[in-house]
């Protein structure tokens, strides 16, 4: 019987190929889409962690409330201090002192004028030690497109567009201008290592990047740190560890009323990062209940016209002894059959494309060039386990179910009924 | 004639609801039908035979009476026992022949036998005779769209024959053929119906059918109006 089935399902195009299609491509879609929603809100999260906010990130009260102007005269002090008790108290979390500041880069023309002069979006942590871990965690010595990284003081990488459009030369000496924490003027010459591109728009418009010691010796920021940035082991963001040791931490400083007393924030807590996260899973549920329900619709109606073309061959079946029962339930083989075959092809399909993605990925670098989010320009989709069943189960499920309620017409029927359409 | 019958009508009326109303199909009918019997319906259109002839065949039940099939009222069988009557002892033949077209001519008329637990060398052997009983054991792996219409039809008389039912009932079965197929279809129903002791129950109005029934009986607007029994005109050749 079986043997039949497959037979007839094989030898009637219409019957297997329509609906063989709509499931492939339900299926790959939502697998696609999946692994693609995940791989990029993934990725946000992750270049978030190593460039801005960390798995957790200490500041002074102040310089939180007003994070974005990088308000260095609110920077945490004390930093020895409270690194060593942080060690302590958390010694599987790494710690990593960062100093963000803003001002003006003049480059001289060698004569008395300038070439030209940009905005700094400045940023400064530890190259110089080698134990920091900040040139992994950031991808510098990858990100690096002429040159090499900073190895003394009064080196600077900076951004690649910047160096061309005004035509810098390794070696070429460059101006930095601005403002140190107690707010008077300063003014450094660097040597130009190498120039960088890291992919994100918002990091890569007037770059500047030096060690940590060269930034506290420009801005004064002796003992001082802008931003104090904690990284798991393993570099894998782990929320409840994170809100724990944000809350923790905070605990202490609780009866503290001083307004550069410091204060922890885990990633979800920054930059609505938190809603990014609820976001992501959320959708992901959503599109796939939209997918089954939508796949679901459509295959019930190939069913039933499906059906409304086969209601003579249930006629004969029945004339020939066959139960509505067991034709039912052949129905729902046939569907099995079908549908295990459309997901098993579909999820072939989603997964290769999504390690396409993942390889890839889709560049949104242009349509990206004005934003300030943290967003990689180049997005890929990740690969995950629940990809193997997040489209299977609603693909073969939707065609069971779609077949199901359009075979309910041959219990609607009368037996006479269906076997009406045998006379012409 | 009375506990003896493969097949008893008792008062069937058939009626179904059309519009608002409804429509009397068949009205108060009495008829029983013997074993080995090769008897048919005749009647204009919509007089009813088809109406009959689904009900004797459980494919449709009586408004009122009782129609009693091999024992069974037909009326009391829920859809499983229904379709086990229909798989066991009846075989249909229908006007147009109804082949599944995916098929081959050997598997649409394997059909039913695998609906019973016959073991695949079984269904062979079975299959084959009954495509020699019709002539056809050569093109048994042929697919019904390369069939000649008298073709179609003996593959039909060969599906319905396969499980040697008691009954076969056959609707107008030679009204889409020419003279010289309907001649050798009927022969061939005549002469399995004495070899196997098959009852066979015609709904025709064709002459060349008539000629061949034991027994003919009229139906005009869903009443039996004269009952015959004849000497057959043509005999097996
Ligand atoms: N399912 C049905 N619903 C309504 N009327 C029907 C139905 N089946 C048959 N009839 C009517 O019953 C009458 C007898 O039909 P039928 O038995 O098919 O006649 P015949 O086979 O003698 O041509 C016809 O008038 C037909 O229209
Ligand atoms: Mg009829």
């Amino acid at each position: 019987m079986i043997r039949f089935l497959i037979k007839g399902i094989l030898g009637d195009k219409n019957r297997s190929v329509l609906p063989i299609i709509i499931i492939t491509i339900g299926v790959s879609l939502t697998i696609l889409l999946s692994g693609y929603l995940r791989g990029v809100m993934g990725d946000m999260i992750d270049q978030s962690a190593r460039f801005d906010t960390g798995h957790v990130k200490i500041m002074s009260r102040s310089y939180a409330e007003d994070q974005v102007q990088m308000p260095n005269d609110l920077a945490l002090l004390g930093v020895e201090a409270i690194k060593e008790q942080l060690a302590s108290d958390y010694p599987d979390v790494q710690w990593a002192d960062r100093i963000k500041f803003g001002g003006l880069i003049d480059v001289p023309d060698g004569k008395e004028g300038s070439k030209g002069q940009g905005p700094a979006a400045g940023l400064a942590f530890d190259l110089f030690s080698g134990v920091s871990g900040e040139d992994e965690r950031l991808n510098i010595s990858h990100s690096i497109v002429k040159g090499k990284l900073p190895s003394q003081p009064r080196e600077a990488l900076i951004g690649n567009d910047f160096a061309d459009k005004l035509n810098i030369q390794m070696g070429d000496e460059i101006t930095y201008m601005g403002t140190t924490m107690n707010g008077s003027m300063t003014f450094e010459n660097f040597v130009v290592s190498g120039t960088i591109k890291f992919g994100i728009a918002a990091m890569d418009k007037g770059a500047i990047i030096i060690d940590i010691s060269d930034a506290r010796v420009l801005l004064d920021m002796h003992d001082a740190v802008g931003e104090l940035l904690g990284f798991f082991e393993g570099g894998v963001y782990d929320d409840d560890k994170a809100l724990a040791i944000a809350a923790e931490f905070n605990q202490k400083y609780a009866h503290d009323k001083d307004e550069y007393a410091p204060q922890m924030f885990a990633l979800r807590e920054q930059n609505s990062l938190g809603g990014y996260l609820d976001y992501v899973d959320y959708f992901a549920g959503l599109f796939v209940g939209i997918f089954v329900f939508a796949m679901s619709v459509v295959l019930w109606n190939t069913g039933l016209l499906g059906g409304l073309r086969r209601y003579q061959e249930f006629g004969i079946r029945l004339a020939l002894g066959e139960s509505r029962g067991h034709i039912y339930r052949t129905l729902i083989y046939e569907a099995i059959f079908i549908g295990f075959t459309g997901s098993v092809a579909g999820t072939i399909v989603g997964l290769s494309g999504t390690y396409y993605l993942q390889v890839y990925g889709i560049d949104v670098g242009d349509m990206m060039q004005e934003s300030t989010m943290m967003v990689p320009s180049i997005m890929r989709a990740k690969m995950t386990p629940d990809l193997l069943y997040i489209g299977f189960v609603p693909g073969l499920f939707a065609m069971v179910f779609g077949n199901m309620l359009s075979g309910i017409g041959i219990y609607k029927r009368s037996t006479a009924s269906l076997f009406k359409e045998l006379e012409v | 004639m009375t506990t003896e019958s493969i097949i008893s009508i008792k008062d069937v009326t058939k009626r179904f609801p059309v519009g608002g109303g409804e429509f009397t199909a068949l009205h108060k009918i009495n008829l029983e039908f013997e074993t080995g019997e090769f008897s048919g319906l005749i009647g204009p259109s919509g007089s009813g035979k088809t109406t009959l002839l689904n009900i004797m065949g459980s494919l449709d039940t009586p408004t009122e009476g009782q129609a009693i099939v091999m024992g069974k009222d037909i009326s009391k069988l829920t859809h499983k026992q229904s379709a086990l009557l229909r798989n066991m002892h009846l075989g249909f033949v229908f006007q147009v022949y109804n082949l599944l077209p995916v098929y081959t001519v050997f598997e649409n008329v394997e059909f039913s036998l695998l609906l019973q637990n016959w073991s695949a060398a079984e269904r062979k052997k079975m299959v084959m005779e009954s495509l020699e009983w019709v002539g056809l054991q050569d093109i048994a792996d042929k697919k019904p769209a390369k069939l000649s219409g008298g073709e179609g039809q003996r593959v039909a008389i060969a599906r319905a024959m396969v499980k040697r039912p008691e009954i076969v009932l056959a609707d107008e079965p030679t009204a889409n053929l020419d003279a010289a197929n309907a001649h050798t279809i009927i022969q061939t129903m005549k002469r399995l119906s004495h070899e196997l002791k098959t009852t066979f129950i015609f709904s025709t109005h064709d002459e060349k059918v008539m000629g061949y029934l034991d027994r003919i009986i009229s139906l005009e607007d869903g009443k039996v109006k004269k009952e015959q029994q004849v000497e057959a005109k043509f005999s097996l050749s």
